[in-house]
């Protein structure tokens, strides 16, 4: 029986710069994958609509919309992942796209091999984030989300019923931030939408337990006034 | 009692009183009928009581005459030091005010409300002390007898015959204050001055029998006792108005009282006052200025004075009519009372009814009109108020009369033989006309007669006696008589006219010229040197305008009229301090620190008080008239609203000014974080993906990421360029380095540079055969075409060229640049030249925002111009730049030769 081969994931990049499309392109074509190009918003919806892809990179300073507008509309009709690409100091927007819909983002200017690292944690995560494996370890770090037991270098360790769920959040969602707004959400209630301080103590405790130096964080890495992101590599399963 | 809605404003205007009230300290008076009643004694127990109560209590000063049970009281409380004064070699001690400042009790118990101060003191009475005490928010307790009050001064002269100076004006207890009503019965007080237990000063023994007689003592007593009745009075019935009880109190008719200035002006203000008092109406003291000479300016300014702390209006009006202007302004002002003194009433005014009160009688049918009776009917002489006119200026007007009349007669002599006797009247009339317009009425009188006399003695059969024969002539003569007097008459009060006309004329005329120069004024300081120059000029006095310098001291702005120094003394300098601190006049010609040889007005805005203005008069002139006063007053204000006015353009401005700074702050941060980022992104997008994935891409594929980065670090290095270009230019260090060179050259270079970013874009390029060369920095011009190219092919589709051509016209050179894009709508073309503005369609993100702006800059370093305009046939944009064109050099002449 001939196996038919899947098609390589299809990869729509929407930016207006030339030289940002053509160097995406050819790195995610070397890496395998198929590659739309669009230069503006329309466009781009367009070009999903019509050809459909496996996941969308999407650029926020567009020529003739605003991303999260661009964001909204694909929304109204589409589960595909987004990454956006953003500039550092417009915070504020990313948790707005972040909360509006797109899954992940990547700050410009970027090594290729970051926004790889996005792609292959969103093309992966395909499905749905709740059907992930149940066990994340990676050879020292074994999180048993279904048993709700964490264990560091063989070694158990306690967590209490918050900090786990944070924990399992994040593990859940590998790869990819969570933001704040949606942990506290969540996890403690839509009253507690601004208690940051509450989420902050917790990731602390968390940090600490899992042996994590905040400055160089293996596990556990904070997106300054966005969120949270676990940076763990699912070892041999 | 039907309960109305309360007026609006009247609550308003309770409410900003009660707040007021709360800041303020609160006053405590204890009134007596007569000295020694125990007013002391009283005030003194109840600070004891307060002090029980835990309240800070302060005696500022307490005059115990040596009675021993009255210094009993004061040991036990808190004495402040009195301040020590010399004055003329003695020794005088009054209340030290600023110590009581900074001590800031509770309550301050201050004895004698109205006294005089020794002169060195702040202020010249003790109730202008209370004053800022109260103001500083301490509450005073005080001790007054009822002779005392303002109002009722003459009241109490009636009763005992003793007209006492020191007066407390009736403003003062305008405020809210307790009145403790310190009761004693005659006989009491009649049995403890026998006792020796009332104090009397030395001055006052004489007068002694007659003021403590039983009636007198009877009457003050009954007087003292309606007076804190009154007061609870007023009380009573501001609460009612308050509250729209009483419909009727609410329409108020104002009280007119005229004066003129020639007797018992005092007693008309105050018996006005207790008029409007009584029907809690408002009222005007007014005086019609007629240019009349004997009019008492002292008189009038005290009288001015007291109908202000009286809390009356004064009005100053101008004109040849008493009666009319009177009734005139009642008119406007809804008067319904018109009160006047007896007026000089001269016999024959009265029979022809034409005396003020008949006047006011017959015109004025609407208004009541009060005629009051004053009570010394001894009428001043006319020719003592006269004195006052310099010797030298009589003569001449004599001097002059002399003559016109001895010119006259000789006149006459000569047209003798041509007109008859009745004729040469017309030559006397003349001189006497001419004589009364330029002279007092007595002279001009004198004129008439003597006239009459001459043409009588001289003219009329038989010569030279003053009997006439002729019944003709004796008619002629008479009525050249009767005309003579008329016209005298008549041309005086035209002179008088004018007179009072040319003073309102000065008055409008220096404020109209202030007014025009301050209008011209475009800051402060200029508004500060018109305004301190138009008051020299206007008031012939030294002039210097002075402002709060931020902190609490003043600055002299601006100074006019030569002022003898250039700073002020110390003293001047405090007095200048202490008007800017409280709004109020002080120095020279007030009651307030007069000792300064300046007079200091507050120059006044809503939002308090800005500075003082200082006028100095010559030493000799000893008082300022109502007229100066006012005029003085007007400009200060004048200027003061000027000068707020342009402090607040100013800050408008600098407002401005930030805004706009930070917009372009804003526009440069974000073109700068897009602008130097995106090239950036792609380089390190482009370099990160050959490091990692350069082995598993085909070599074609590397290539053009390698050539990425390349263009892309070029594109980087435009823009800094672009940015260090826009520095230069700001910053005015744009050094020309001029050359001869032709626009082909500089065109070709600028359309191969863009048709390597823009391969696909067509350029056309079109110049004239043989145009003459530029003569400007090469590198330059060819930027700035390089940059109109390069907009010009971001917006043109595909297929359309961009078109390049150069001419030129009117010794300039002419190059056009059009693209077939969409075009820029008429009202951004202008703007597109400023630093990042994009044309908002479509290219976010392609366009710095900078390069037109350079543009600009460039050519017009050079002396050129550029502008926008529609392209041929409305369709793009055509982009023009004209440089101008210098003479070519000319050849060498041998080279055109070979």
């Amino acid at each position: 029986m001939t196996e038919v081969a899947t098609p390589p994931p299809r990869i729509l990049v929407i930016d207006d710069e030339p030289q940002i499309r053509r160097f995406l392109e050819i790195s995610l074509r070397s890496q395998g994958y198929g590659v739309d190009e669009a230069a503006t918003g329309r466009e781009g919806l367009e070009r999903l609509a019509t050809r459909g892809a496996d996941l969308v990179v999407l650029d926020l300073g567009l020529p003739d919309m605003e991303g999260h507008e661009v964001l909204r509309e694909l929304r109204q009709w589409s589960r595909v992942p987004v990454i956006v690409l953003s500039v550092r100091a417009s915070e504020a927007e990313k948790v707005r796209v972040l909360d509006g819909g797109a899954n992940d983002y990547v700050t410009k200017p970027f090594g290729i091999q970051e926004l790889m690292a996005r792609v292959r944690g969103l093309l992966r995560g395909q499905g749905a984030p709740e059907d992930a494996a149940p066990v994340f370890d990676d050879g020292r770090l074994r999180v048993d989300l279904a048993r709700r037991l964490v264990s560091l270098d063989g070694g158990s360790v306690r967590f209490s019923r918050k900090e786990f769920s944070v924990l399992a959040m994040l593990v859940r969602h590998s790869g990819r931030v969570v933001t704040q707004q949606q942990l506290l959400r969540e996890l403690w209630g839509p009253d507690h939408v601004h208690d940051t301080h509450y989420l902050r103590i917790v990731v602390a405790k968390i940090r600490q337990k899992l042996g994590d130096d905040p400055a160089h964080p293996r596990y556990v890495q904070t997106e300054a006034g966005v969120g949270y992101r676990f940076v763990g590599e699912q070892g041999p399963a | 009692m039907e309960q109305r809605r309360p007026d609006p404003d009247v609550l308003l205007a309770r409410v900003a009183a009660a707040e007021e009230q709360e800041r303020r300290g609160k006053l405590k008076v204890f009134l007596g009928a007569a000295p020694g009643v125990g007013k002391t004694f009283a005030m003194l127990n109840a600070a004891h009581e307060l002090r029980r109560q835990g309240k800070d209590v302060v005696v500022g000063l307490v005059e115990t005459h040596g009675r021993a049970e009255t210094e009993a009281l004061v040991s036990g409380l808190e004495v402040l030091p009195r301040q020590r004064l010399d004055y003329k070699g003695k020794t005088l001690e009054e209340l030290d005010l600023d110590a009581l400042l900074r001590r800031r009790p509770q309550v301050a118990l201050v004895d004698e409300l109205a006294h005089t101060n020794a002169p060195g003191s702040r202020h010249q009475r003790r109730y202008q002390d209370v004053e800022e005490l109260l103001e500083a928010g301490i509450d005073v307790y005080t001790t007054l007898n009822v002779q005392h009050f303002e109002s009722l001064n003459d009241v109490v002269e009636q009763i005992t015959g003793v007209r006492v100076r020191e007066t407390v004006p009736d403003s003062f207890f305008d405020r809210p204050h307790d009145v403790v009503l310190i009761d004693l019965p005659p006989r009491e007080l009649i049995e403890r001055l026998r006792q020796g237990k009332v104090y009397v000063p030395d001055q006052a023994r004489a007068a002694l029998q007659s003021f403590f007689s039983p009636s007198n003592l009877a009457a003050l007593r009954e007087l003292a006792m309606q007076t804190a009745a009154d007061r609870v009075d007023s009380d009573l019935r501001e609460y009612l108005t308050a509250h729209g009880a009483e419909p009727g109190a609410l329409i108020r008719r104002r009280v007119l009282v005229a004066v003129d200035g020639h007797q018992h002006t005092e007693y008309l203000v105050r018996v006005a006052r207790r008029l409007a008092e009584r029907r809690n109406a408002p009222w005007t003291v007014a005086y019609v200025d007629t240019g009349s000479r004997r009019t008492d300016h002292d008189d009038l300014h005290r009288a001015f004075q007291l109908a202000k702390r009286l809390g009356g209006d004064t009005v100053i009006l101008r004109g040849g009519k008493v009666a009319d202007e009177l009734l005139s302004y009642a008119n406007r002002h809804g008067v319904s009372t018109v009160v006047i003194g007896q007026t000089r009433e001269r016999p024959i005014a009265r029979a022809l009814g034409r005396t003020v009160t008949q006047q006011l009688l017959g015109k004025g049918a609407r208004f009541d009109l009060t005629i009051v009776n004053t009570p010394y009917s001894r009428m001043r002489s006319r020719r003592l108020l006269e004195r006052e006119e310099p010797w030298p200026e009589r003569l001449r007007e004599y001097g002059f009369a002399t003559a016109i009349l001895v010119a006259a007669t000789l006149l006459a002599v000569v047209l003798d033989r041509l007109l008859p006797v009745g004729g040469l009247g017309f030559v006397f009339i003349t001189a006497v006309v001419a004589v009364a317009v330029r002279s007092r009425r007595t002279v001009a009188l004198a004129m008439a007669v003597l006239c009459f006399v001459s043409y009588n003695f001289f003219f009329t059969e038989p010569r030279l006696t003053l009997r006439i024969t002729h019944g003709a002539d004796l008619v002629a003569v008479f009525a050249f008589l009767l005309a003579a007097l008329a016209c005298s008459q008549l041309a005086g009060r035209v002179r008088g006219q004018n007179v009072a006309l040319r003073a309102a004329n000065e008055h409008t005329r220096a404020l109209q010229a202030l007014g025009e120069r301050l209008a011209a004024a475009v800051d402060e300081a200029q508004v500060f040197r018109a305004g301190a120059e138009e008051l020299s000029a206007a008031l012939g006095c030294e002039t210097v305008v002075l402002c709060r310098d931020g902190g609490d001291a003043v600055g002299l702005r601006a100074a006019a009229g030569q002022p003898r120094d250039a700073e002020l003394g110390p003293r001047d300098a405090a007095a200048a301090d202490w008007v800017a601190e409280h709004g109020q006049a002080a120095g020279r010609y007030t009651n307030t620190l007069s000792a300064s040889s300046w007079w200091l007005l507050p120059m006044m805005v809503e939002r308090g008080c800005l500075g003082a203005v200082g006028l100095r008069f010559p030493s000799a002139q000893e008082r300022l008239s109502e007229e100066q006063r006012q005029l003085a007053e007007a400009m200060v204000q004048q200027v003061a609203l000027a000068s707020d006015r342009a402090r607040l353009a100013a800050d408008l401005e600098s407002a401005h000014v930030d805004s706009e700074t930070e917009r372009l702050r804003t526009a440069l941060l974000s073109s700068v974080s897009h602008d130097l980022r995106s090239p950036l992104a792609s380089v390190i997008g482009a370099a990160s993906s050959l490091s990692a994935y350069g082995d598993d891409m085909p070599a074609a594929d590397r290539r053009q990421l390698l050539e990425s980065i390349r263009s892309e670090g070029e594109r980087l290095d435009r823009y800094i360029q672009n940015l260090l270009d826009m520095t230069r230019l700001g910053a005015g260090g744009l050094k020309l380095q001029r050359d001869w060179v032709g626009i082909e050259e500089l065109l070709s270079s600028a359309v191969t540079r863009l048709r390597k970013l823009f391969p696909a874009v067509a350029v056309e390029t079109r110049v004239a055969p043989g145009p003459p060369l530029l003569y400007v920095h090469p590198a330059l011009i060819e930027q700035a075409l390089f940059n109109v190219l390069e907009n010009a092919a971001k917006f043109s589709p595909p297929g359309a060229p961009v078109v390049a051509t150069a001419e030129s016209a009117d010794g300039k050179l002419v190059i056009e640049i059009t693209d077939g894009g969409p075009g820029i709508p008429e009202e951004e073309r202008r703007r597109i030249f400023d630093m990042f503005w994009s044309a908002a369609r479509g290219d976010r993100g392609r366009s710095t925002g900078l390069g037109l702006t350079i543009v600009r800059g460039m050519v017009g370093a050079h002396g050129g111009k550029v502008e926008a305009l529609s392209g041929p046939g409305g369709v793009g944009t055509t982009i023009r730049i004209a440089l101008p064109l210098p003479e070519p050099p000319r050849p060498d002449a041998q080279e055109e030769e070979a």
